[in-house]
């Protein structure tokens, strides 16, 4: 408790720090916050071009609101992935990209991590208010859903700010671990329903059937993969414009919360270790 | 106001020399869990009081442990037995202009750095002035950071950190900043500080600084504690083992 206190104490500076990444990160560029936007129209295009023409990922069109186009469908799915995957990436670096700070001034080090979720969100925040407007071009009916959206949107920043948290100390005393994560991403990224709708798996699963004549299938583990639930919840209310299954939702919850609280009692736990170990 | 600033109560710090230390997960899972280490003792059982509003110098040939009893001090390093305890608050210069973002303008780098060290922004806001009167950079306090020359950033570091306004200030060598008029300014900043009954402990290698501006010492030697009490005594025991050795 007397920790979130700290954390608390600490909010101007966090929000200090985020105003520092944001204003810093696209100084000095033409289109500015554009760019922000550039990384996900690109791999839209790409994997609209692949999976959506060649391909032939058919995805069933939003129930009940009728929308069949894939490359919003993908984009429902595709931007919370970026928005886990930089929190991820960059929240592991940021401990050791501060060192000389940490090494300097005492501070609660928990901002650091934190500052990048905080500057990472309001890059998706505008990702996503695009999008928004694209769907309602597109004719789906989605004003009404964005509080809803914002609840899972929350819900994704605090589970990716619980990992950000473990991995940015597992990266203080391993560098490998920056490594590995863009691999493991890779990895995550076709291991989640993206590009590709769930449906196709569940067939396959069903092909299958028990692996090595245990009850359990293939789609069972697939469903280990917290961001599959993620994705699931973000296209339900986004793309089909419905309420989203309560055990998706409950299942989405205790993930942000287990990552959390884990995320938090192991950064506790070294911090004040950080200045030694860097 | 208690007659202490600082308690330092049998404190003790090692560090770890690794022959092969473990940073990689490939060693780690063919060596197991064990990585050769040996400890070093940085400090060994080191206990003294610093009285408030005395002007505190650490010194101490190199090596001798000054810099990490001056980062636990600072809350950076932990000791591994003992206790630091503070009576105020406590504000660091270890580096100036250390968080400084090169993008950014001096004025939002104040802000920045200025929440770094701890003031809220209504304390900024409050001191925005002196901090840009005191480092001289009026005129370039809207360009970004990066086209400073090394001067007039360590200068704007300085002012910044000089305005936390603590109760107790802990200084690394940093006094050897900017020109000699700056260094005049940051002079009659710590007699002013003195004054105002604070408490400032200082490390410098400048036998005279520590003559002229402390009226405490410690002489640290090796990790431990040699002599502490009075400036000048302390001093002049520190140089006569000099003259010896």
């Amino acid at each position: 408790m007397r920790y979130l206190k700290e954390v608390f104490a600490a909010r101007e500076l966090l929000g200090n720090l985020v105003a520092r990444e944001v204003k810093g990160k696209y100084s000095r560029t033409i289109f500015g916050q554009l760019w922000s936007l550039v990384n996900p129209l690109a791999l839209m295009l790409i994997y609209t071009f692949v999976f959506g023409l060649i391909f032939r990922a058919n995805p069933d069109p939003g129930d009940p609101s009728g929308l069949n186009v894939f490359a919003l469908w993908l984009l429902c799915g595709l931007l919370p992935w970026i928005f886990f995957s930089s929190v991820v990436t960059v929240g592991a670096g940021s401990l050791v990209a501060n060192a000389g700070l940490i090494q300097k001034v005492y501070f609660t080090r928990i901002v650091l991590p934190l500052s990048v979720v905080g500057s990472t969100a309001y890059n998706w925040l505008f990702e996503m208010f695009v999008l928004l407007v694209a769907l309602l071009i597109a004719g789906a009916f989605v004003l009404p859903w964005i509080p809803l959206l914002l609840v899972v949107m929350i819900m994704l920043t605090v589970f990716s700010a619980g990992i950000a948290l473990m991995l940015a100390i597992a990266n203080v005393y391993f560098r490998d671990t920056q490594w590995f994560l863009s691999i493991a991403l890779q990895i995550g990224m076709y291991l989640t329903p993206i590009i590709y709708p769930i449906s196709l798996v569940e067939q396959a699963s069903k092909d299958v059937g028990g692996l090595a004549g245990t009850p359990i299938t293939l789609i069972d583990l697939y469903r280990l993969n917290p961001m599959d639930h993620f994705v699931t919840v973000f296209r339900q209310v986004l793309y089909d414009n419905r309420w989203p299954d309560g055990i998706e939702m409950l299942i989405c919850l205790g993930w942000a919360v287990g990552a959390a609280v884990l995320g938090t009692i192991i950064f506790r736990r070294n911090e004040k270790n950080l200045a030694e170990a860097l | 106001m208690s007659d202490i600033a600082v308690s330092v109560n049998h404190v003790s710090k090692s560090f770890r020399l690794y022959h092969e230390r473990n940073q990689t997960i490939k060693s780690a899972v063919m060596r197991g869990r064990r990585s050769v280490h040996e400890d070093f003792w940085a400090l060994r059982d080191v206990s003294f009081d610093v009285p408030a509003g005395s002007t505190f110098g650490l010194i101490g040939s190199n090596g001798s442990g000054k810099s990490t009893l001056l980062k636990c001090l600072a809350n950076i390093y932990y000791p591994n037995e003992g206790a630091i305890t503070h009576f105020g608050r406590v504000a660091a210069m270890l580096e100036v202009g250390s968080g400084f973002h090169s993008e950014l303008s001096g004025r939002e780098n104040i802000f920045l750095n200025g929440s770094i060290l701890g003031m809220s922004k209504k304390e900024i806001t409050r001191k925005y002035e002196e901090i840009v009167d005191f480092s001289g950079v009026e005129k370039f306090i809207d360009q970004p950071v990066k086209n400073y020359s090394s001067g007039m950033y360590v200068r704007l570091g300085f002012a910044i950190a000089i305005n936390v306004d603590p109760d107790i200030l802990v200084v690394d060598e940093v006094l050897a900043v900017g020109d000699s008029e700056f260094q005049e300014k940051c002079f009659q900043k710590f007699v002013d500080f003195r004054r105002a009954g604070k408490t400032v402990i200082l490390v410098s290698h400048s036998m005279e600084t520590v003559k002229l501006m402390c009226d405490q010492a410690a002489w640290l030697s090796h990790g431990e504690l040699m002599i502490t009490g009075d400036a000048q005594p302390t001093i002049q025991a520190y140089q006569d083992s000099l003259g010896q050795g």
